[in-house]
């Protein structure tokens, strides 16, 4: 039953009917508790503040919240206890493994996936959780009350999945899916927010954009469009590198000035603003992309890279085309990549972003970044050969 | 001796100049005797030159004013 051993008068604990009451039993879980009834009694009463009394979240969302973070956590003791609440709820079992398996494709209404995202993120990477990450519930119209709902209610899954996993803690029900880690939310790091970057300091004081910012903060609007002149290049630039259409850039620019100043209220000004914005633009930019299938699995860098086109190239290649030449060129040749590895290679070789910086942004170990960099000015190499090869001398005599 | 294999996958280092030098010398010692290889860093090497050189994917001056504009109009609304 687990690691330590129940007590014979377990049950006896009077908190246990508080359970009883919400679960139909006296979970596993609780009864390996007893032997500090105190705090069994406690966490009830966290339980019964949180989860089962109404809220500011309705009880079926807070109930999905404990789903996902648990199967984050490759956790199967609560989604198979807190299924068989769900469907006293009215949800069906196939949609509490969905939200399990993949919130994503678990046909939940637009909030509630942004919700599960939140809680997701906040128990898979709480270091570069951010004001954004809080922004992003906020444009889905959760108030501050159901915003900490939902960190309370990550919070408690971490503490009880913790405590369940340090007992040992047999299910109560035959799971309805084992959960490796693999299956759960399939990875698609094009999909997470972009937090803004470590900070170091308390407040970036030099910030040449301080002034204006203040100015935007107390009111005055039209400050913000010397913001917008002043750093449109860049996120111009990088947006389009993500989407991969000028007309689509020129879009998501808009959608990304349009964030920075609803969220300027909420900058807290330790990091630049052009570093924030620009963090935006890369958010906003993956999003767009999130559903289209070029920005697929991960699993491809794990193949053998085999460098096709080796034909030795000219000293200088730069010499024989003109700027605007190379620029071109190279818009083309970067453009034809698959978006995973474009999407690399902007962040390092276009917008210059540390290997870390890129990493945090794009959701990816430092390896796993390196390598899509790799393979991206790899795949480049080969399709510029075409332009820059050295010529084959024919030998006429 | 370290294989082509190998090499490419400190490749990455090596362009970045991230690498230890007992291992810098062992893929310097490959490259001495591996045209391919040889081929291959250079060529790399030449592409990231151009690319970070080559200023791609500016904001084109007719679209920055009314971009701007729009943006403006949407927040003022």
């Amino acid at each position: 039953m687990g690691f330590l051993p129940e007590l014979d008068d377990a049950l006896s604990v009077e908190s246990l009917t508080t359970l009883k009451r919400n679960f139909g039993l006296a979970p596993r879980i609780y009864r390996a508790q007893t032997r500090r009834p105190d705090l069994v009694d406690a966490q009830v009463r966290v339980l019964d503040q949180l989860l089962f009394k109404k809220g500011a979240l309705s009880r079926v969302q807070k109930e999905f919240i404990l789903l996902a973070v648990s199967a984050e956590n490759q956790n199967s003791y609560f989604p198979a206890l807190h299924g068989q609440t769900l469907q006293f709820l009215g949800v069906k079992p196939e949609q509490s493994q969905q939200v399990a398996i993949d919130h994503r494709n678990a046909n939940l209404p637009a909030p509630d996936v942004v919700l599960l995202d939140f809680a997701r993120k906040l128990a898979s990477n709480p270091h570069s959780f951010t004001d954004l990450d809080v922004a992003a519930l906020r444009g889905s119209d959760f108030n501050d009350e159901q915003i900490l709902e939902a960190v309370l209610m990550v919070g408690l899954t971490q503490l009880l999945n913790c405590i369940q996993m340090g007992l040992g803690t047999e299910p109560d029900f035959k799971p309805r899916i084992i959960l490796p880690e693999k299956e759960v939310n399939p990875p698609d790091d094009s999909e997470r927010q972009i937090p803004e970057p470590e900070l170091s300091g308390e407040f970036v004081s030099d910030d040449p954009d301080f002034a204006i910012v203040a100015r935007v903060r107390n009111g005055e609007t039209d400050a913000f469009e010397e913001l917008v002149r002043k750093h449109g290049r860049r996120v111009y630039r990088s947006l389009i590198g993500i989407v991969g259409s000028p007309q689509e850039a020129e879009d998501a620019l808009q959608d990304v000035f349009f964030k920075a100043f609803q969220h300027l209220p909420h900058f807290e000004g330790r990091s630049r603003f052009s570093t924030w914005v620009v963090r935006i633009a890369i958010n906003t930019g993956l999003q767009r992309i999130r559903s289209r299938k070029e920005f697929d699995s991960l699993d491809e860098e794990r193949e053998e890279f085999r460098p096709r086109n080796i034909q030795a190239w000219t000293e200088t290649p730069e010499d024989f085309y003109s700027h605007e030449e190379l620029r071109r060129i190279v818009e083309k040749e970067v453009m034809k990549l698959p978006a995973k590895y474009r999407v690399a290679l902007m962040l390092r070789d276009l917008e210059e972003l540390s290997t870390e910086e890129a990493a945090v942004a794009l959701g990816l170990s430092i390896p796993g970044l390196k390598a899509r960099v790799l393979r991206g000015r790899l795949l480049l190499r080969e399709s510029m050969v075409q332009y820059f090869q050295k010529p084959v001398r024919v030998n006429h005599d | 001796m370290i294989s082509c294999r190998d090499f490419i996958t400190e490749l990455g280092n090596l362009l970045e100049d991230d690498v230890a030098s007992e291992i810098r010398e062992q893929l310097e010692a490959h490259l001495a005797h591996c045209n391919t290889c040889q081929v291959l860093y250079d060529s790399t090497r030449k592409t990231l030159r151009i690319v970070t050189e080559s200023g791609s994917f500016e904001y084109p001056e007719p679209i920055a004013e009314p971009l701007v504009t729009k943006v403006m109009d949407r927040i003022r609304k």
